[in-house]
């Protein structure tokens, strides 16, 4: 029998009958239907028991303490710690990415070396045989920029730079760099800190305090508790600056003044300060009181910063009817401002006396260094970094023979970046410890990447803005996921087989005798008491030093809140008298945001959704100019415009905001990044590129805040 | 003329059989082969007697532990099973040998061992082992604590699951007979 067409037919259309009767068709669309579910990419449930462990942030600035949950081990997201002082359960959106930046697609993930303008991978052994040779033949020829010197770990840097001959240590620039400056022009001794949380006045020049700038989360903590629900708030805030930012938004009151102005603002306020009477212990009393008569009038004032006399009148007579009123000095974008403007903001700290007072300025001791020959941080923050690289790329100051960038990214978070990278190629031998593929590390000669915050053992000491003096211990959490290395100990194994040991094998002993040193000097563990309780007059509790490492393990902070008495503390009146505030038909304003991370960090990815299409629309920038400064301009909503500047220009589109003072472009920073990732690259553009750095009449220390910009 | 009637005559019951042919074909692909395809058999990285530990006294929550928070963790860790099996016991049985290679291999270097989880549930599905103390572990899971040797995996070539994750109606039958909610949310948060 054959099998003709009817047979065949017969044979499939049972074969099909019976597979109804089977699980095939069935399973198959359920199976199909899970299978989609598990694509690659879609992220996946962690499994295994759900820890929590503490740490604090290095990524951000403010240095919050964290809690970390972990799944199984693996870290899986980050909440603030709420035992924490500087944190309190709040986090910042940098500091919440400590987690996810674990797994970025631009870390770097093993040592480089660049062969033929490309990188090759090399093992830690040929980095670091490399790295002895070029140091030996450099001898003291050594520079270092950092993005963190106020840790153990800067020390390990400043005390191995130190040992080969070298004081070529710089800072990032930040606010710190210019109080820094500026308190040592007035003859202050020590740090300084502001005491937000008992103060009942508080008057922010320029400075950012609740997003860019000092410790932020803790500011917003004593920001929240200054207006406790359902009763009378207990503080009032002004914010004086360009733009109504992140901190001018919240507070009681804005004062549009440009950032250039600020200084003399600040002196038109104590003109009405002197007039009441105010006095101030300071050997130059009588000259600052005769310059701010003679040159800072309301009448001169107004005329120069556009703030009415009322205006001025009205702030001096708030400051001077509190009982605990505070200065706050700096700038909108957290850089930038000059020690002189500093200066200026605290003559008014001075004039009210709120030195070392609760709710006022307070100066605080350095932590005890534990790597003989470190500078201490203020000696490195008061040098002038942008000042240095100009004058190397300008010939005017020789190269270093070897240059390292710790926690840094130079290339990109200066002004005038043309300049600055110009400066860099200079050097002949770079190198970048960068634990992502940033600007200045795909122009270094070798990357020896660092280990991640959750990676490492290192340490947070008194962040910039903090009112007491505080130790948090870094500790990892989990094994670096790549082949990282934590900068610190491959210094110290670097030196010590250059024979210029510096005195610890590893950072985790050194973070351990740091913490026996400190141990005893007066401090205690913020627990039962927080320092601004016990500033404010609170007992202190009492403390077991044999504990502190127990404790600091536990993710409390060690806290001081004694202070340096001061002597010979001055208006530093010559220095003012030189001051000369910039005039310009236009000027920035930068709006520094932590979801935008920072230079060293690049966009961090899952913050992505949280910028705005006022500061970033498919792929440019939008900068924000008021009504009245856009129709001098001819621009409306949504119009390009081009801002050019010191080093070149920076298109843009433009967006009509009222929160911006009139003569004022306020541009977002954090954009415009050629290096990092794709999360990072080529989205909007870097506004610092065109701001111009310039040395401050009366101190010489580069400022660029404020800077002129013309609209082409 | 004559063929053709005669196609048509024994061409009928050609057909039906042929077509029952294909059917009972297709029955055996169905419900042999295709299993046979759809999914890969795996063993597991150790041979785990949960009869020796069930006849030391050990209870299923003796090692598959809650957390304080109620957290169910599921597998133990390595660092829990060294506890009791630090060291080699240079021993010749099999059961001696098989500890000897969980401790060369998985507890000195410190490695999580990778178990195959039978009822892994996907990433959609929230589970609360607390919400079902009530029952008896092998109301769901396999009476393994008679087993000398975890029983073969079988892994679903298409979905990637194990062929004993518990399916959705299932659930569902037991809610209602129990006269738990069924809702969506219950399950899918």
């Amino acid at each position: 029998m054959g099998l003709d067409r009817r047979a065949f037919i017969g044979l499939v259309a049972g074969g099909a009958v019976g597979t109804l009767f089977t699980p095939i068709p069935w399973k198959l669309a359920d199976d199909a239907a899970i299978w989609s579910q598990n694509w690659s990419w879609i992220p996946r449930v962690p499994r295994g028991e759900v820890t929590y462990a503490t740490t604090a942030s290095k990524l951000c600035p403010s240095g919050t303490g964290l809690k970390v949950a972990l799944a199984g081990g693996k870290p899986v997201t980050v909440y603030g710690n709420p035992e924490h002082p500087l944190s309190q359960g709040g986090v910042s959106p940098i500091g919440a990415s400590e987690v996810y930046m674990l797994y970025s697609p631009a870390r770097v993930r093993t040592p480089m070396r660049k062969v033929g303008g490309k990188f090759e991978p090399i093992t830690w052994e040929q980095a670091q045989t490399e790295l002895m040779a070029k140091c030996k033949a450099a001898g003291n020829k050594a520079a270092c920029i950092s993005g963190d010197v106020g840790g153990t770990a800067g020390e390990v840097l400043s005390a191995f730079l130190a040992k080969i001959g070298s004081a070529a240590m710089y800072a990032m620039p930040g606010e710190a760099g210019p109080a820094a400056a500026g308190f040592k022009l007035m003859g202050g001794q020590g740090r300084v800190g502001y005491d937000i949380d008992n103060a009942d006045c508080v008057l922010i020049l320029g400075s950012d305090i609740f997003e860019g700038s000092g410790v932020s989360v803790r500011n917003r903590k004593a920001f929240c508790a200054s207006r406790p629900l359902g009763k009378d708030q207990t503080a009032k805030f002004a914010y004086a600056g360009p733009v109504r930012n992140h901190t001018g938004a919240v507070c009681d009151s804005w004062i549009p003044v440009a950032t250039p102005h600020l200084g003399a603002f600040a002196l038109g306020v104590a003109w009405h300060l002197l007039k009441a009477g105010a006095v101030a212990d300071a050997a130059d009393m009588a000259d600052f009181k005769k310059l701010v008569e003679a040159n800072y009038s309301p009448d001169k004032v107004s005329k120069l910063t556009g703030v009415s006399p009322e205006v001025l009148a009205a702030v001096a007579k708030g400051l001077s009817a509190a009982k605990a009123p505070l200065i706050i000095p700096g700038s909108e974008m957290g850089q930038g401002a000059g020690a002189g403007s500093f200066i200026a903001g605290m003559s008014l700290n001075l004039l009210l006396g709120r030195m070392n007072k609760p709710g006022g300025v307070m100066a605080l001791p350095e932590l005890p260094a534990v790597f003989p020959g470190a500078e201490t941080p203020s000696e490195i923050l008061a040098r002038d970094l942008p000042g240095y690289l100009k004058n190397v790329g300008d010939g005017k100051t020789a190269a270093p023979e070897v240059l390292f960038v710790y926690a840094a990214n130079p290339a990109y978070g200066l002004p005038e970046s043309a300049a600055m990278a110009k400066a860099l190629e200079k050097i002949p031998f770079k190198v970048s410890f960068a634990s992502f593929m940033d600007e200045t590390a795909a122009m270094c000669d070798l990357i020896l990447p660092n280990s991640l915050t959750l990676e490492r053992y290192d340490d947070v000491v008194t962040p910039y803005g903090s009112a007491f003096c505080s130790l948090t211990l870094v500790k990892p959490l989990v094994a670096p996921i790549f082949d990282t290395k934590t900068t610190a100990d491959f210094i110290l194994d670097t030196a010590k087989k250059m024979n210029l040991a510096l005195g610890h094998d590893s950072l985790e002993k050194a973070l351990k005798e740091k913490a026996a040193v400190v141990a005893k000097s007066d401090g205690f563990v913020a627990k039962e008491a927080m320092p601004w309780d016990v500033l404010a007059g609170k007992p202190k509790p009492a403390f077991d030093a044999a504990t502190l490492w127990k404790e600091l393990d536990a993710g409390r902070a060690w806290v001081k809140v004694g202070q340096v008495a001061q002597t010979g503390l001055s208006f530093a009146a010559k220095i003012l008298a030189a001051l000369k505030p910039a005039a310009a038909e236009l000027m920035l304003a930068g709006m520094s945001q932590q979801r935008t991370g920072t230079a060293a960090t690049g966009l961090p990815a899952q913050c992505l959704t949280a910028i705005p299409d006022t500061d970033l629309k498919a792929g440019a920038s939008i900068v924000r100019l008021n009504a009245a400064t856009a129709k001098k301009y001819g621009l409306s909503q949504g119009s390009g415009v081009t801002l050019s500047g010191a080093g070149g220009s920076c298109p843009a589109k433009a967006h009509i905001s009222e929160n911006v003072m009139t003569g004022v472009v306020a541009v977002p920073l954090g954009f415009g990044h050629t290096a990092f990732d794709a999360f990072s690259k080529g989205k909007g553009d870097n506004f610092l590129k065109i701001m111009a750095a310039t040395p401050e009449a009366g101190t010489d220390m580069t400022v660029w805040a404020g800077s002129e910009v013309k609209i082409a | 003329m004559e063929e053709r009637q005669s196609n048509k005559a024994g061409g009928v019951g050609g057909v039906v059989l042929l077509f029952l042919v294909g059917f009972v074909g297709a029955l055996v692909v169905g419900w042999w082969v295709f299993p046979q395809l759809l999914f890969s058999q795996k063993t597991q990285p150790i041979r785990f007697s949960h009869k020796v530990h069930a006849e030391q006294g050990l209870d299923c929550e003796s090692c598959h532990t809650y957390s304080k928070t109620g957290q169910f963790i599921g597998l133990p860790s390595t660092a829990s099973c060294a506890e009791c099996h630090p060291d080699e016991t240079g021993g010749t049985t099999d059961n001696d040998k098989e500890i000897d290679k969980f401790v060369k291999e998985y507890a000195k270097p410190g490695i999580q061992v990778p178990w195959l989880v039978y009822q892994y549930q996907p990433d959609n599905v929230f589970f609360s082992h607390a919400a079902h103390k009530g029952f008896e572990c092998a109301t769901c899971h396999p009476d393994v604590a008679n087993m000398d040797a975890p029983p073969p995996y079988h892994e679903n070539r298409l979905s990637g699951y194990s062929k004993q994750t518990m399916k959705m109606w299932e659930c569902e039958r037991c809610h209602a007979q129990m006269g738990a909610s069924n809702a969506c949310y219950v399950c899918h948060k």
